[in-house]
């Protein structure tokens, strides 16, 4: 760059905004001392011994895993379609329906998780896995008909129509043809999804039930009353973990593909 | 094929979030208008309680200035990006989405261990001399508001990013070439072709802010409430099940109403910025 | 002295190899100079380094005796325009061409009256008020055209204006582009990689090769005397034969013996256009050579044939009289005035 020294130095002093404070939870995790402190007097994992031996931190991991996954599957499966129907065929109000499939993102992620409280369960007695799960499919619905259905406004349809010339039927067609060429599509959906519901908070705190709850929810609970560094630990496995998703997406399908 | 066909592909998505968002939603609200018979009293109390109006125009402060804290720290930081070369442009990109990725609650704790009593911060100024005792930071507004911001920045940078991209280097030349300085090209040039990315990134910083619960709840407390963290709080805690219902409401129609108003401006101003190649 | 001067330029995007390699040009007040090469050859940095776009790693650029190499691009009072016109779409026609007058802070009165003289010149008066986007290419070319020369630019740059248009559009352009740059009698440095639009329209052209300048010259010169084999190749030379220098000063291929305008290049290749060939009944003992038709190709006018010789397979225009089938063999000579040694 020439001659952009202004603004060089503004955009440094923002991107050190955003990067310092998560590199001082980094540092503060390997701490030697009880309480977080910045800069550290002494070097020890012992946090991270803690935080992955502590029990409810591994339940609460396991459970975020598994809602995560589950829901983003069944967004999958029910937005795929959806989507597919609303590029693919002039449906009768198609701006109407899909919108109406974006809404959960309309709606504040509180109030879907007041309203789901309201109904699933005080109203349906739900079981707390089951409403975890319908709650985290409803915030990561919209990721995928957006991004699939992004994939597939690129979609050259001619190819699926030259297939059915060819002698396969309409249903083989959708996953012989269509399916594989809006695979980074579907990819790039599902991680977005996934990482969305894994990181949500208000639709978990309400849903959470007594001894099962998402690791966000029990994370910040236990941020509420209790100040060592187990949580910066815990941090640092998360972001660790955040960083091997984007470097895999970075080697794949590009970076690009989770700024959607 | 059936002309039903599409309709059988978007049958179960529908019937989905008709059952389990659009009812729950309407068994929310219906009881804030009808308690028994029509009313506006929760409403009323409501709008009267001067509390409730603190937390509502406090929300609205907090969005509001983040959101414009964003755009002047957005505006820049994305055209930066976007003129860097791939590899840097790289760099930068996947430094703004890695937030975007990282746990709300573990970027509210980031600036706990800033603004706390024991923080950075704290620290330095003790360490150094200006104060003699902690100054009490964090369950501030303002602890609030640099949480939001610091949530809200990188959607709004990558949001301006994919924008200014759109921006061709020639038009920035051209001016340059007619006797504008980088600094008045990008005035007159690059902000004006912005203004649509900006609005869309306003709105998303505006009802986003507006609606977040996670970093009120940890760099609030129940010292700054919000409108997220007061429903939390009455519908868990208080089990004021109309009241929250109406706090659900107002969230729901100011963020329509701003993503209505801010939306139709940008589909004005874009037609004006369009290029058809 | 010239009125534009560069002056060992050299030019490093990666600080190791060098895109220009130590380059010098004059350009006359007045003149309109093309920089002519294929892609890669230097011409359009060549062009971004007078327009200021890039920094120079050694060299000095003048103009009219003042030393330009650091001063910004905002302040050269060059008028550009661009591959792409890089029209600012939300702006108006008008406020376009407005645009480097608004900077320049004049007041609103004069703004204006040069605008629309600007605007009367190029034929624009009627859309002032419209948006690029509502304008044709052609359309655009000319807001871009007026744009630059609002101004009074000390010098006018052109990078590629025309490859945008369609064929008889660029005709047109590039009529309208000299008239007004004749008319205004602006220093104009013209980028393309066409070489019939550069040396329809160009005072001097500079051919460019791996950042470097290889011929430096009036377009007829260069057509009839190409300096080097790349601007030979690069204007339509073929049949390019390696040749010794004999005492006599003739030139020796095998037995075969030429003659053309002498030259001290004692190894050399000596080269003529398929055009250039005629097809005679008998062949002499100088600048002649016979051979056999390998392959002929139909051009419309006439045909051209690849003749194989012991020299070497030459291609060879017929005149349109006469046909020729494959496996014939023709007889060839190379008028002396007609070869060049490069």
């Amino acid at each position: 760059m020439r001659r952009y020294k202004g603004l060089t130095i503004f955009a440094i002093l923002v991107f050190a905004f955003l990067f310092i404070p998560l590199l001082i939870i980094a540092v503060t995790a390997f701490g030697s001392e009880p309480t977080i402190s910045f800069p550290i007097k002494g070097f020890s994992l012992e946090w991270f011994g803690k935080a992955l031996s502590s029990e409810s931190f591994r339940k609460a991991f396991i459970l975020s895993i598994q809602i995560a996954f589950l829901a983003t599957i069944l967004a999958l499966i029910i937005g795929i379609p959806a989507a597919y129907a609303l590029s693919r065929y002039s449906v009768k109000g198609r701006k109407f329906i899909k919108s109406f499939f974006l809404s959960p993102t309309i709606v504040p992620g509180i109030v879907v998780g007041y309203a789901l409280f309201q109904f699933v369960v005080i109203k349906l007695k739900m079981p707390v896995f089951e409403g975890l799960l319908l709650g985290h499919f409803l915030v990561v619905l919209p990721y995928i008909i957006r991004v699939v259905g992004g994939s597939l406004e690129q979609f050259d349809y001619s190819i699926e129509e030259v297939a059915w010339s060819l002698g396969c039927n309409k249903f083989l067609a959708f996953f012989k043809v269509v399916l594989p060429n809006i695979s980074s599509g579907i990819i790039s959906a599902f991680l977005l999804a996934f990482i969305n519901s894994f990181n949500n908070i208000p639709v978990s705190m309400f849903l959470s039930g007594p001894g099962i709850t998402t690791l966000p929810a029990s994370l910040m609970s236990y941020v509420e009353y209790n100040y060592d560094p187990t949580v910066s630990a815990v941090s640092v496995l998360l972001m660790l973990a955040t960083i091997i998703i984007m470097f895999i997406v970075e080697k794949t399908l590009g970076i690009s593909a989770l700024a959607k | 094929m059936k002309k039903s066909m599409p309709y059988l592909f978007l049958l179960p998505g529908i019937v989905l979030l008709i059952f389990f968002l659009m009812v729950p939603l309407f068994a929310i609200l219906w009881p804030t208008l009808f308690p028994d018979g029509f009313s506006l009293s929760a409403y009323t109390s409501f709008f009267t309680d001067e509390y409730y109006i603190e937390i509502l125009i406090r929300t609205i402060r907090i969005a509001l200035i983040a959101a414009i804290v964003c755009i002047i720290l957005g505006v820049p930081s994305a055209y930066f990006i976007s003129r860097c070369s791939a590899k840097w442009k790289g760099i930068l990109i996947a430094i703004s989405i890695f937030p975007m990725l990282t746990n709300s609650v573990v970027r509210s704790f980031a600036w706990i261990n800033i603004l706390g009593k024991n923080g950075v911060i704290n620290n330095l100024l003790m360490a150094i001399g200006i104060v003699d005792e902690p100054i009490g930071m964090l369950y501030t507004e303002f602890s609030v508001l640099i949480g939001t911001i610091y949530l809200f920045l990188p959607l709004m940078i990558m949001t301006l990013v994919g924008v200014m991209d759109q921006i061709d280097n020639d038009m920035m030349e051209a001016a340059e070439s007619l006797g504008a300085s980088k600094l008045k090209a990008f005035i007159k040039v690059v902000l004006p072709l912005s203004v649509p990315g900006i609005l869309t990134g306003a709105v998303l910083v505006f009802t986003g802010a507006l609606t977040a619960y996670t970093t009120p709840q940890l760099l609030g407390g129940n010292k700054s409430l919000v409108l997220a963290t007061l429903i939390y709080q009455r519908a868990m805690t208080l089990n004021d099940w109309s009241g929250a219902g109406v706090i659900a409401a107002v969230m729901i129609i100011i963020t329509l109403v701003v993503m209505k108003v801010l939306n139709l401006i940008a589909a004005k101003l874009d037609k004006r910025g369009e290029i058809d190649a | 002295m010239a009125f534009v001067d560069l002056k060992d330029i050299c030019v490093s995007y990666d600080g190791k190899t060098n895109v220009l390699e130590g380059l010098n040009l004059q350009i006359n007040e007045g003149e309109l100079v093309s920089l002519l090469g294929p892609s890669g050859c230097g011409k359009t940095t060549t062009l971004r380094v007078v327009a200021g776009y890039i920094d120079t790693k050694s060299g000095d650029f003048l103009v009219g005796g003042q030393n330009y190499t650091k001063i910004p691009v905002h302040k050269r009072n060059f008028g550009i325009v661009f591959q792409s016109y890089a029209l600012f779409p939300h702006l108006t026609v008008f406020e376009n061409v407005a645009f480097g007058l608004k900077m320049r802070k004049m007041d609103k009165a004069t703004i204006e009256q040069k605008v629309n003289n600007m605007l009367e010149i190029c034929g624009l008066t009627e859309y002032k008020d419209r948006l690029p986007k509502q304008m044709s290419g052609g359309q655009r070319q000319r807001v871009a055209l007026a744009r630059a020369l609002v101004i009074e630019p000390k010098l006018l740059l052109l990078d590629e204006p025309l490859s945008n248009l369609d064929a008889k559009l660029r005709i047109q352009m590039r009529v309208e582009i000299k008239r007004l740059q004749k008319k205004l009698g602006i220093t104009t440095i013209f980028v393309t990689h066409d070489q019939e639009e550069c040396f329809s329209i160009s005072d001097r052209v500079a051919i460019m090769n791996g950042g470097v300048i290889e011929q430096y010259d009036t377009p007829e010169n260069i057509y009839a005397k190409p300096k080097t084999e790349f601007v030979a190749r690069f204007i339509g030379f073929e049949n390019f034969i390696s040749v010794d220098r004999q005492d006599d000063g003739t030139y020796k291929a095998l037995d075969y013996i030429f003659k053309c305008d002498n030259s001290d290049l004692k190894q050399a290749k000596i080269t003529i256009r398929p055009d250039d060939i005629l097809i005679v009944d008998e062949a002499s003992n100088l600048n002649s050579i016979s051979g056999t038709i390998q392959v002929r190709t139909f051009l419309g006018k006439s045909y051209q044939y690849e003749v194989s010789t012991p020299i070497g397979n030459l291609i060879v225009n017929g005149d349109g009289n006469k046909v020729y089938e494959t496996g014939e063999t023709l007889h060839l000579y190379l008028p002396e005035n007609k070869i060049v040694l490069v």
